[in-house]
């Protein structure tokens, strides 16, 4: 049992404490003295930036009409999903689980999956059913698939349900991470069959980067060049914010089935994000449909070939509208180009999302000071002359100190607001200010308007 | 290394058998979309307001990732109850171990944040993996002067119910009593349950000092960790919200002698009701005379504020889906703007919340059943009230129902407690009721573009 200590000797105690500390990291910092700036190394994460994979495939499962998610794992963990999304896009998520209990940590859990997806399917009569694992299952190690064909035999009525399954354990990485396996989950198991050529379909995969007007916007760009775009995933028109007639207890709106299995024959397929890049690579290998990573399409010279590309494939010339939005954004650089030089710019988000927004600043003449990726990109992905570490909202707060904006989710304000820097909501969750869901930072118009919120945030 | 559930009394608890009672120690089936939280979850509900501690949780990051600062407690100092702080276990750690990162984690924690208290909170897969909370925190003891305190309510323990108990037992246990306060106030009290959601007990303070009573230790809204260890000495408790803290009020009373009383500060009636109890618990007919002034002139005052809200909200049928003491005490609250409560359902509260609400509601008033989002939306369609009072789950599927809908859970920004809370509470109601959007959103408009 503890006793009760004055504070004075427990402030003076402290005091050695942080000594000791302070004096371990001089020794980091003496350690890697050309590495700048450093992240401080340390045993905790503060202030996470990072949100679970399972997150993440709740984001991507939300993309699909009709789908059911449902997570394998103990009841908290779907709750805390569903609440985070809730606040961030201000739409029901229909998530579910399996509710693992105690002795499930001691017999596993595969019996629970069977029962989840058997209640799920009766209950709530979905189009599809969407698993995604997490830390807990695949620790102990249940095998998804093994459940999910043994129920198969066990209730053949189901037989035809289609259901996905994507391993997520919480300990792989942020909601990017599970986003992307999710997609390719989809994709492996949904869009497995080829089907018939069709010349001017193409498949779009965005990331977990992209708001669901940022993917509406993009399925307008290229229906502008007369293609017809197949999103997978595609929150444009699940979590866009409408009021449906009937509500439902599944996915409303998004990629239906059937688009989904005529995606292998797409004349070609665009990933959005260098984490997607694998998922147009499955496409790429199990249909030979052409596959195009697009790392960014926030930029001028990012927009400007993934326009140049739309061109190629559609063998049309680049739309009189979007020759207008371009013009507007060179109007707008040349305006604000003294605002935006030199300004020093603090980022922390998902890479996806960080690379893509801190190289859109870098080519207009910002300095990134600091860029906080929540987990670590590809190195090729990483534009030249960013200073990309991997780091929490606490390192923000350590790092952010004489930048003239930050950029980063709305649990930054705990950094932004001590230092008193401006603070630009990105990434998620966004909860305390309006429209996220709906803001638009891609394309020429949403490059436009992703500077001007820089430029109007900065302007206090 | 868990907690004996058979001490925190969720057995005798359970047996009731009527149709949407809570099921405290029953398990929620797979699949059937219950929408409940985990026992990690309540054991953070209640300490987490703990203001100047901080609060590690020893797990990956989907148990403090998704959920870090995500509930409405107000501090009137520290912020570092806000700070989301974890081990955020990697697949090194789920295959060698965290201990060894916990303890470091913890020492860093208390170097940088400079804490009154480290809470250290276990989770499904650091139990899973076999890491020691009790040890780690002892070897972390040894290194940082102030106490480290496991917490050990990893998720599949069960409901947010027993995380609740949990942590009440570790309050009992580690932190009550381990320091006196420096005076003695004859009239001294602790709330337990009280979280500060939106500053709900800065509405209630004003009345008690108004009384003179004097609040020792709020468990654990707005807390200072150093009051809470001097909470044995308050002459009476007071059970505010979530009954899962019976188990702690029972023990103050075994142990030291406490008596404690049930309360809730929503509305006119139970507010007064409540501060009545308290002065009467007291005995002491100065006091008691006090609170009745007190009483007589905050009802007249809070009555003719809430008039002209009670006026237009009259006759209004509502469906009230809420958890803890919102179930009762929201249908009184309610029934004092007027406003009859058509259903009820509730998923985290005791068998005595429900029976309560029950006992409250009219008999033909309808118990929801099914509280999963589909059970939801049957009973909207069929019942289509005027309102939806609810937490922040239900919120936006309630929006899809086309239905004025008030937030009465941790998400809101508003306090509705106390007289001041209760004038609060009359303005929201009326201002979503009576809002002009529901009536643009639930006129037909013709897709054809017919004009009439």
């Amino acid at each position: 049992m503890m006793q009760p200590r004055s504070s004075v000797n427990a402030d003076l105690a402290m005091d050695n404490v942080v000594a000791k500390a302070a004096n371990a990291t001089e020794d980091v910092k003496a350690g890697s003295a050309s590495a700048a700036p450093a992240v401080t190394p340390r045993s905790y994460t503060g202030n996470p930036q990072k949100n679970s994979p399972a997150l993440g495939a709740t984001l991507a499962y939300m993309g699909v009409d009709g789908l059911l998610a449902l997570l394998h794992g103990s009841q908290g963990c779907s709750t805390f999903i569903r609440l985070q999304l809730s606040r961030h896009f201000k739409e029901p998520v229909p998530l579910n689980s399996t509710a693992l209990l105690e002795e499930t940590a001691i017999f596993g859990g595969w019996e629970h999956l069977k029962k989840g997806i058997a209640k799920a399917a009766d209950k709530f009569k979905p189009r599809i059913i969407g698993v995604m694992s997490s830390g807990l299952t695949e620790t102990f190690g249940d095998d998804m698939g093994s459940a999910w064909s043994t129920l198969r035999q066990e209730r053949p009525d189901l037989s035809g349900l289609p259901v996905v399954l994507a391993k997520t354990p919480d300990y792989i990485g942020s909601l990017q991470e599970g986003y992307q396996r999710t997609a390719l989950a989809l994709v492996e198991t949904l869009a497995k069959d080829s089907a018939p050529q069709e010349a001017k379909t193409i498949a779009l995969l965005p990331g977990a980067h992209l708001t669901p007007a940022d993917v509406e916007e993009l399925k307008d760009m290229v229906s502008l060049f007369g293609l017809t775009p197949l999103v997978l995933p595609d929150i444009s028109t699940s979590l866009d914010g409408h009021s449906e007639i009937d509500p439902a207890p599944v996915v409303q709106g998004g990629i239906t089935l059937e688009e989904i299995r005529r995606i292998p024959g797409s004349v070609a397929a665009f990933s959005f994000g260098p984490s997607m890049a694998v998922v147009g690579e499955a496409l790429q290998r199990m249909h030979g449909v052409p596959h195009l990573a697009v790392h960014s399409l926030t930029g001028l010279d990012a927009v400007d070939l993934f326009v140049l590309t739309l061109c190629q494939i559609s063998g049309r010339p680049i739309p009189e509208r979007l020759l207008r939005q371009r013009s507007r954004l060179l109007d707008t650089l040349a305006d604000y180009h003294d605002q935006i030089g030199q300004k020093k710019i603090a980022l922390a988000l998902e890479s996806d999302l960080l690379l893509s927004l801190a190289g859109c600043l870098a080519e207009f003449g910002a300095v990134i000071q600091t860029a906080l990726a929540a987990s670590a990109p590809e190195p090729s992905a990483v534009p030249p002359g960013i200073p990309v570490a991997v780091g929490d909202l606490e390192h923000l707060e350590e790092m952010a100190a004489g930048s003239h904006l930050i950029i980063a989710n709305s649990n930054a304000r705990q950094a932004a607001l001590p230092l008193k820097i401006p603070h630009l909501r990105a990434g998620l969750p966004v909860f305390d200010r309006a429209g996220m869901p709906q803001t638009v930072w891609i394309g020429y118009r949403g490059t436009q308007r992703f500077l001007i919120d820089c430029l109007n945030a900065m302007a206090v | 290394m868990f907690v004996n559930l058979s001490k925190l009394n969720l057995r005798e608890e359970c047996p009731l058998s009527d149709k949407g009672a809570p099921k405290l120690c029953l398990k929620a089936l797979p699949g059937e979309g219950a929408e409940r939280s985990c026992a990690f979850d309540g054991a953070r509900v209640v300490l987490m307001p703990i203001t100047d501690a901080a609060h590690v949780v020893h797990g990956p990051i989907a148990c403090a990732g998704n959920s870090w600062d995500n509930r409405g407690a107000r501090s009137s100092g520290a912020q570092l109850y806000r700070r989301g702080l974890t081990t955020d276990l990697m697949e090194m750690d789920v295959v060698y171990g965290g201990e060894k990162k916990l303890i470091q984690a913890i020492v860093e924690v208390a170097a940088k944040h400079r804490p009154k208290a480290v809470f250290v909170y276990a989770t499904c897969l650091s139990a899973l993996i076999g890491d020691d909370l009790e040890f780690a925190c002892r070897q972390a003891q040894a290194q940082v002067p102030v106490p480290v305190i496991p917490v050990n309510a990893p998720g599949f323990l069960g409901d947010k119910n027993i995380g609740n108990r949990v942590s009440g037992e570790v309050l009992f246990q580690q932190v009550i009593g381990t320091a006196e306060p420096e005076g003695s106030h004859p009239f001294a009290i602790n709330f337990i349950g009280e979280y500060n959601i939106a500053g709900d007990l800065w509405g209630v303070l004003p009345s008690l000092e108004a009384i003179g009573v004097k609040l020792q230790s709020c468990i654990s809204g707005d807390a200072r960790f150093d009051d809470l260890r001097t909470a044995h000495r308050a002459k009476l408790n007071i059970l505010v919200c979530s009954k899962s803290l019976t188990n702690l009020v029972k023990q103050m009373e075994k142990k030291y002698g406490i008596p404690y009383i049930e309360g809730s500060f929503y509305g006119i009636h139970d507010t007064s009701k409540t501060l009545r109890a308290i002065a009467e618990a007291f005995g002491d007919a100065d006091l008691i005379a006090r609170t009745e002034d007190h009483i007589r002139q905050k009802e007249a005052e809070t009555r003719a504020l809430i008039a002209p809200y009670r006026q237009g909200l009259e006759g209004k049928r509502a469906v009230l889906f809420t958890g803890g003491v919102k179930t009762w005490s929201m249908v009184t609250t309610l029934k004092e703007l007027g406003i009859e409560v058509l259903a009820g359902g509730t998923q985290n509260s005791t068998p005595e919340d429900f029976l309560r609400m029950k006992a409250l509601m009219d008999p033909e008033a309808h118990i929801i059943e099914d509280t999963s989002a589909a059970g939801f939306l049957t009973l909207i369609k069929e019942k289509a009230p005027d309102l939806i009072v609810a937490g922040g789950k239900t919120k936006y599927l309630a929006h899809k129902t086309r239905t004025p809908f008030l937030d009465i859970n941790h998400g809101r920004n508003l306090p509705y407690a106390g007289y001041n809370g209760m004038i609060t509470f009359a303005k929201a109601v009326a201002r979503t009721v009576f809002s002009p959007v529901w009536e643009k959103m639930q006129k037909p408009f013709p897709a054809g573009g017919d004009v009439p």
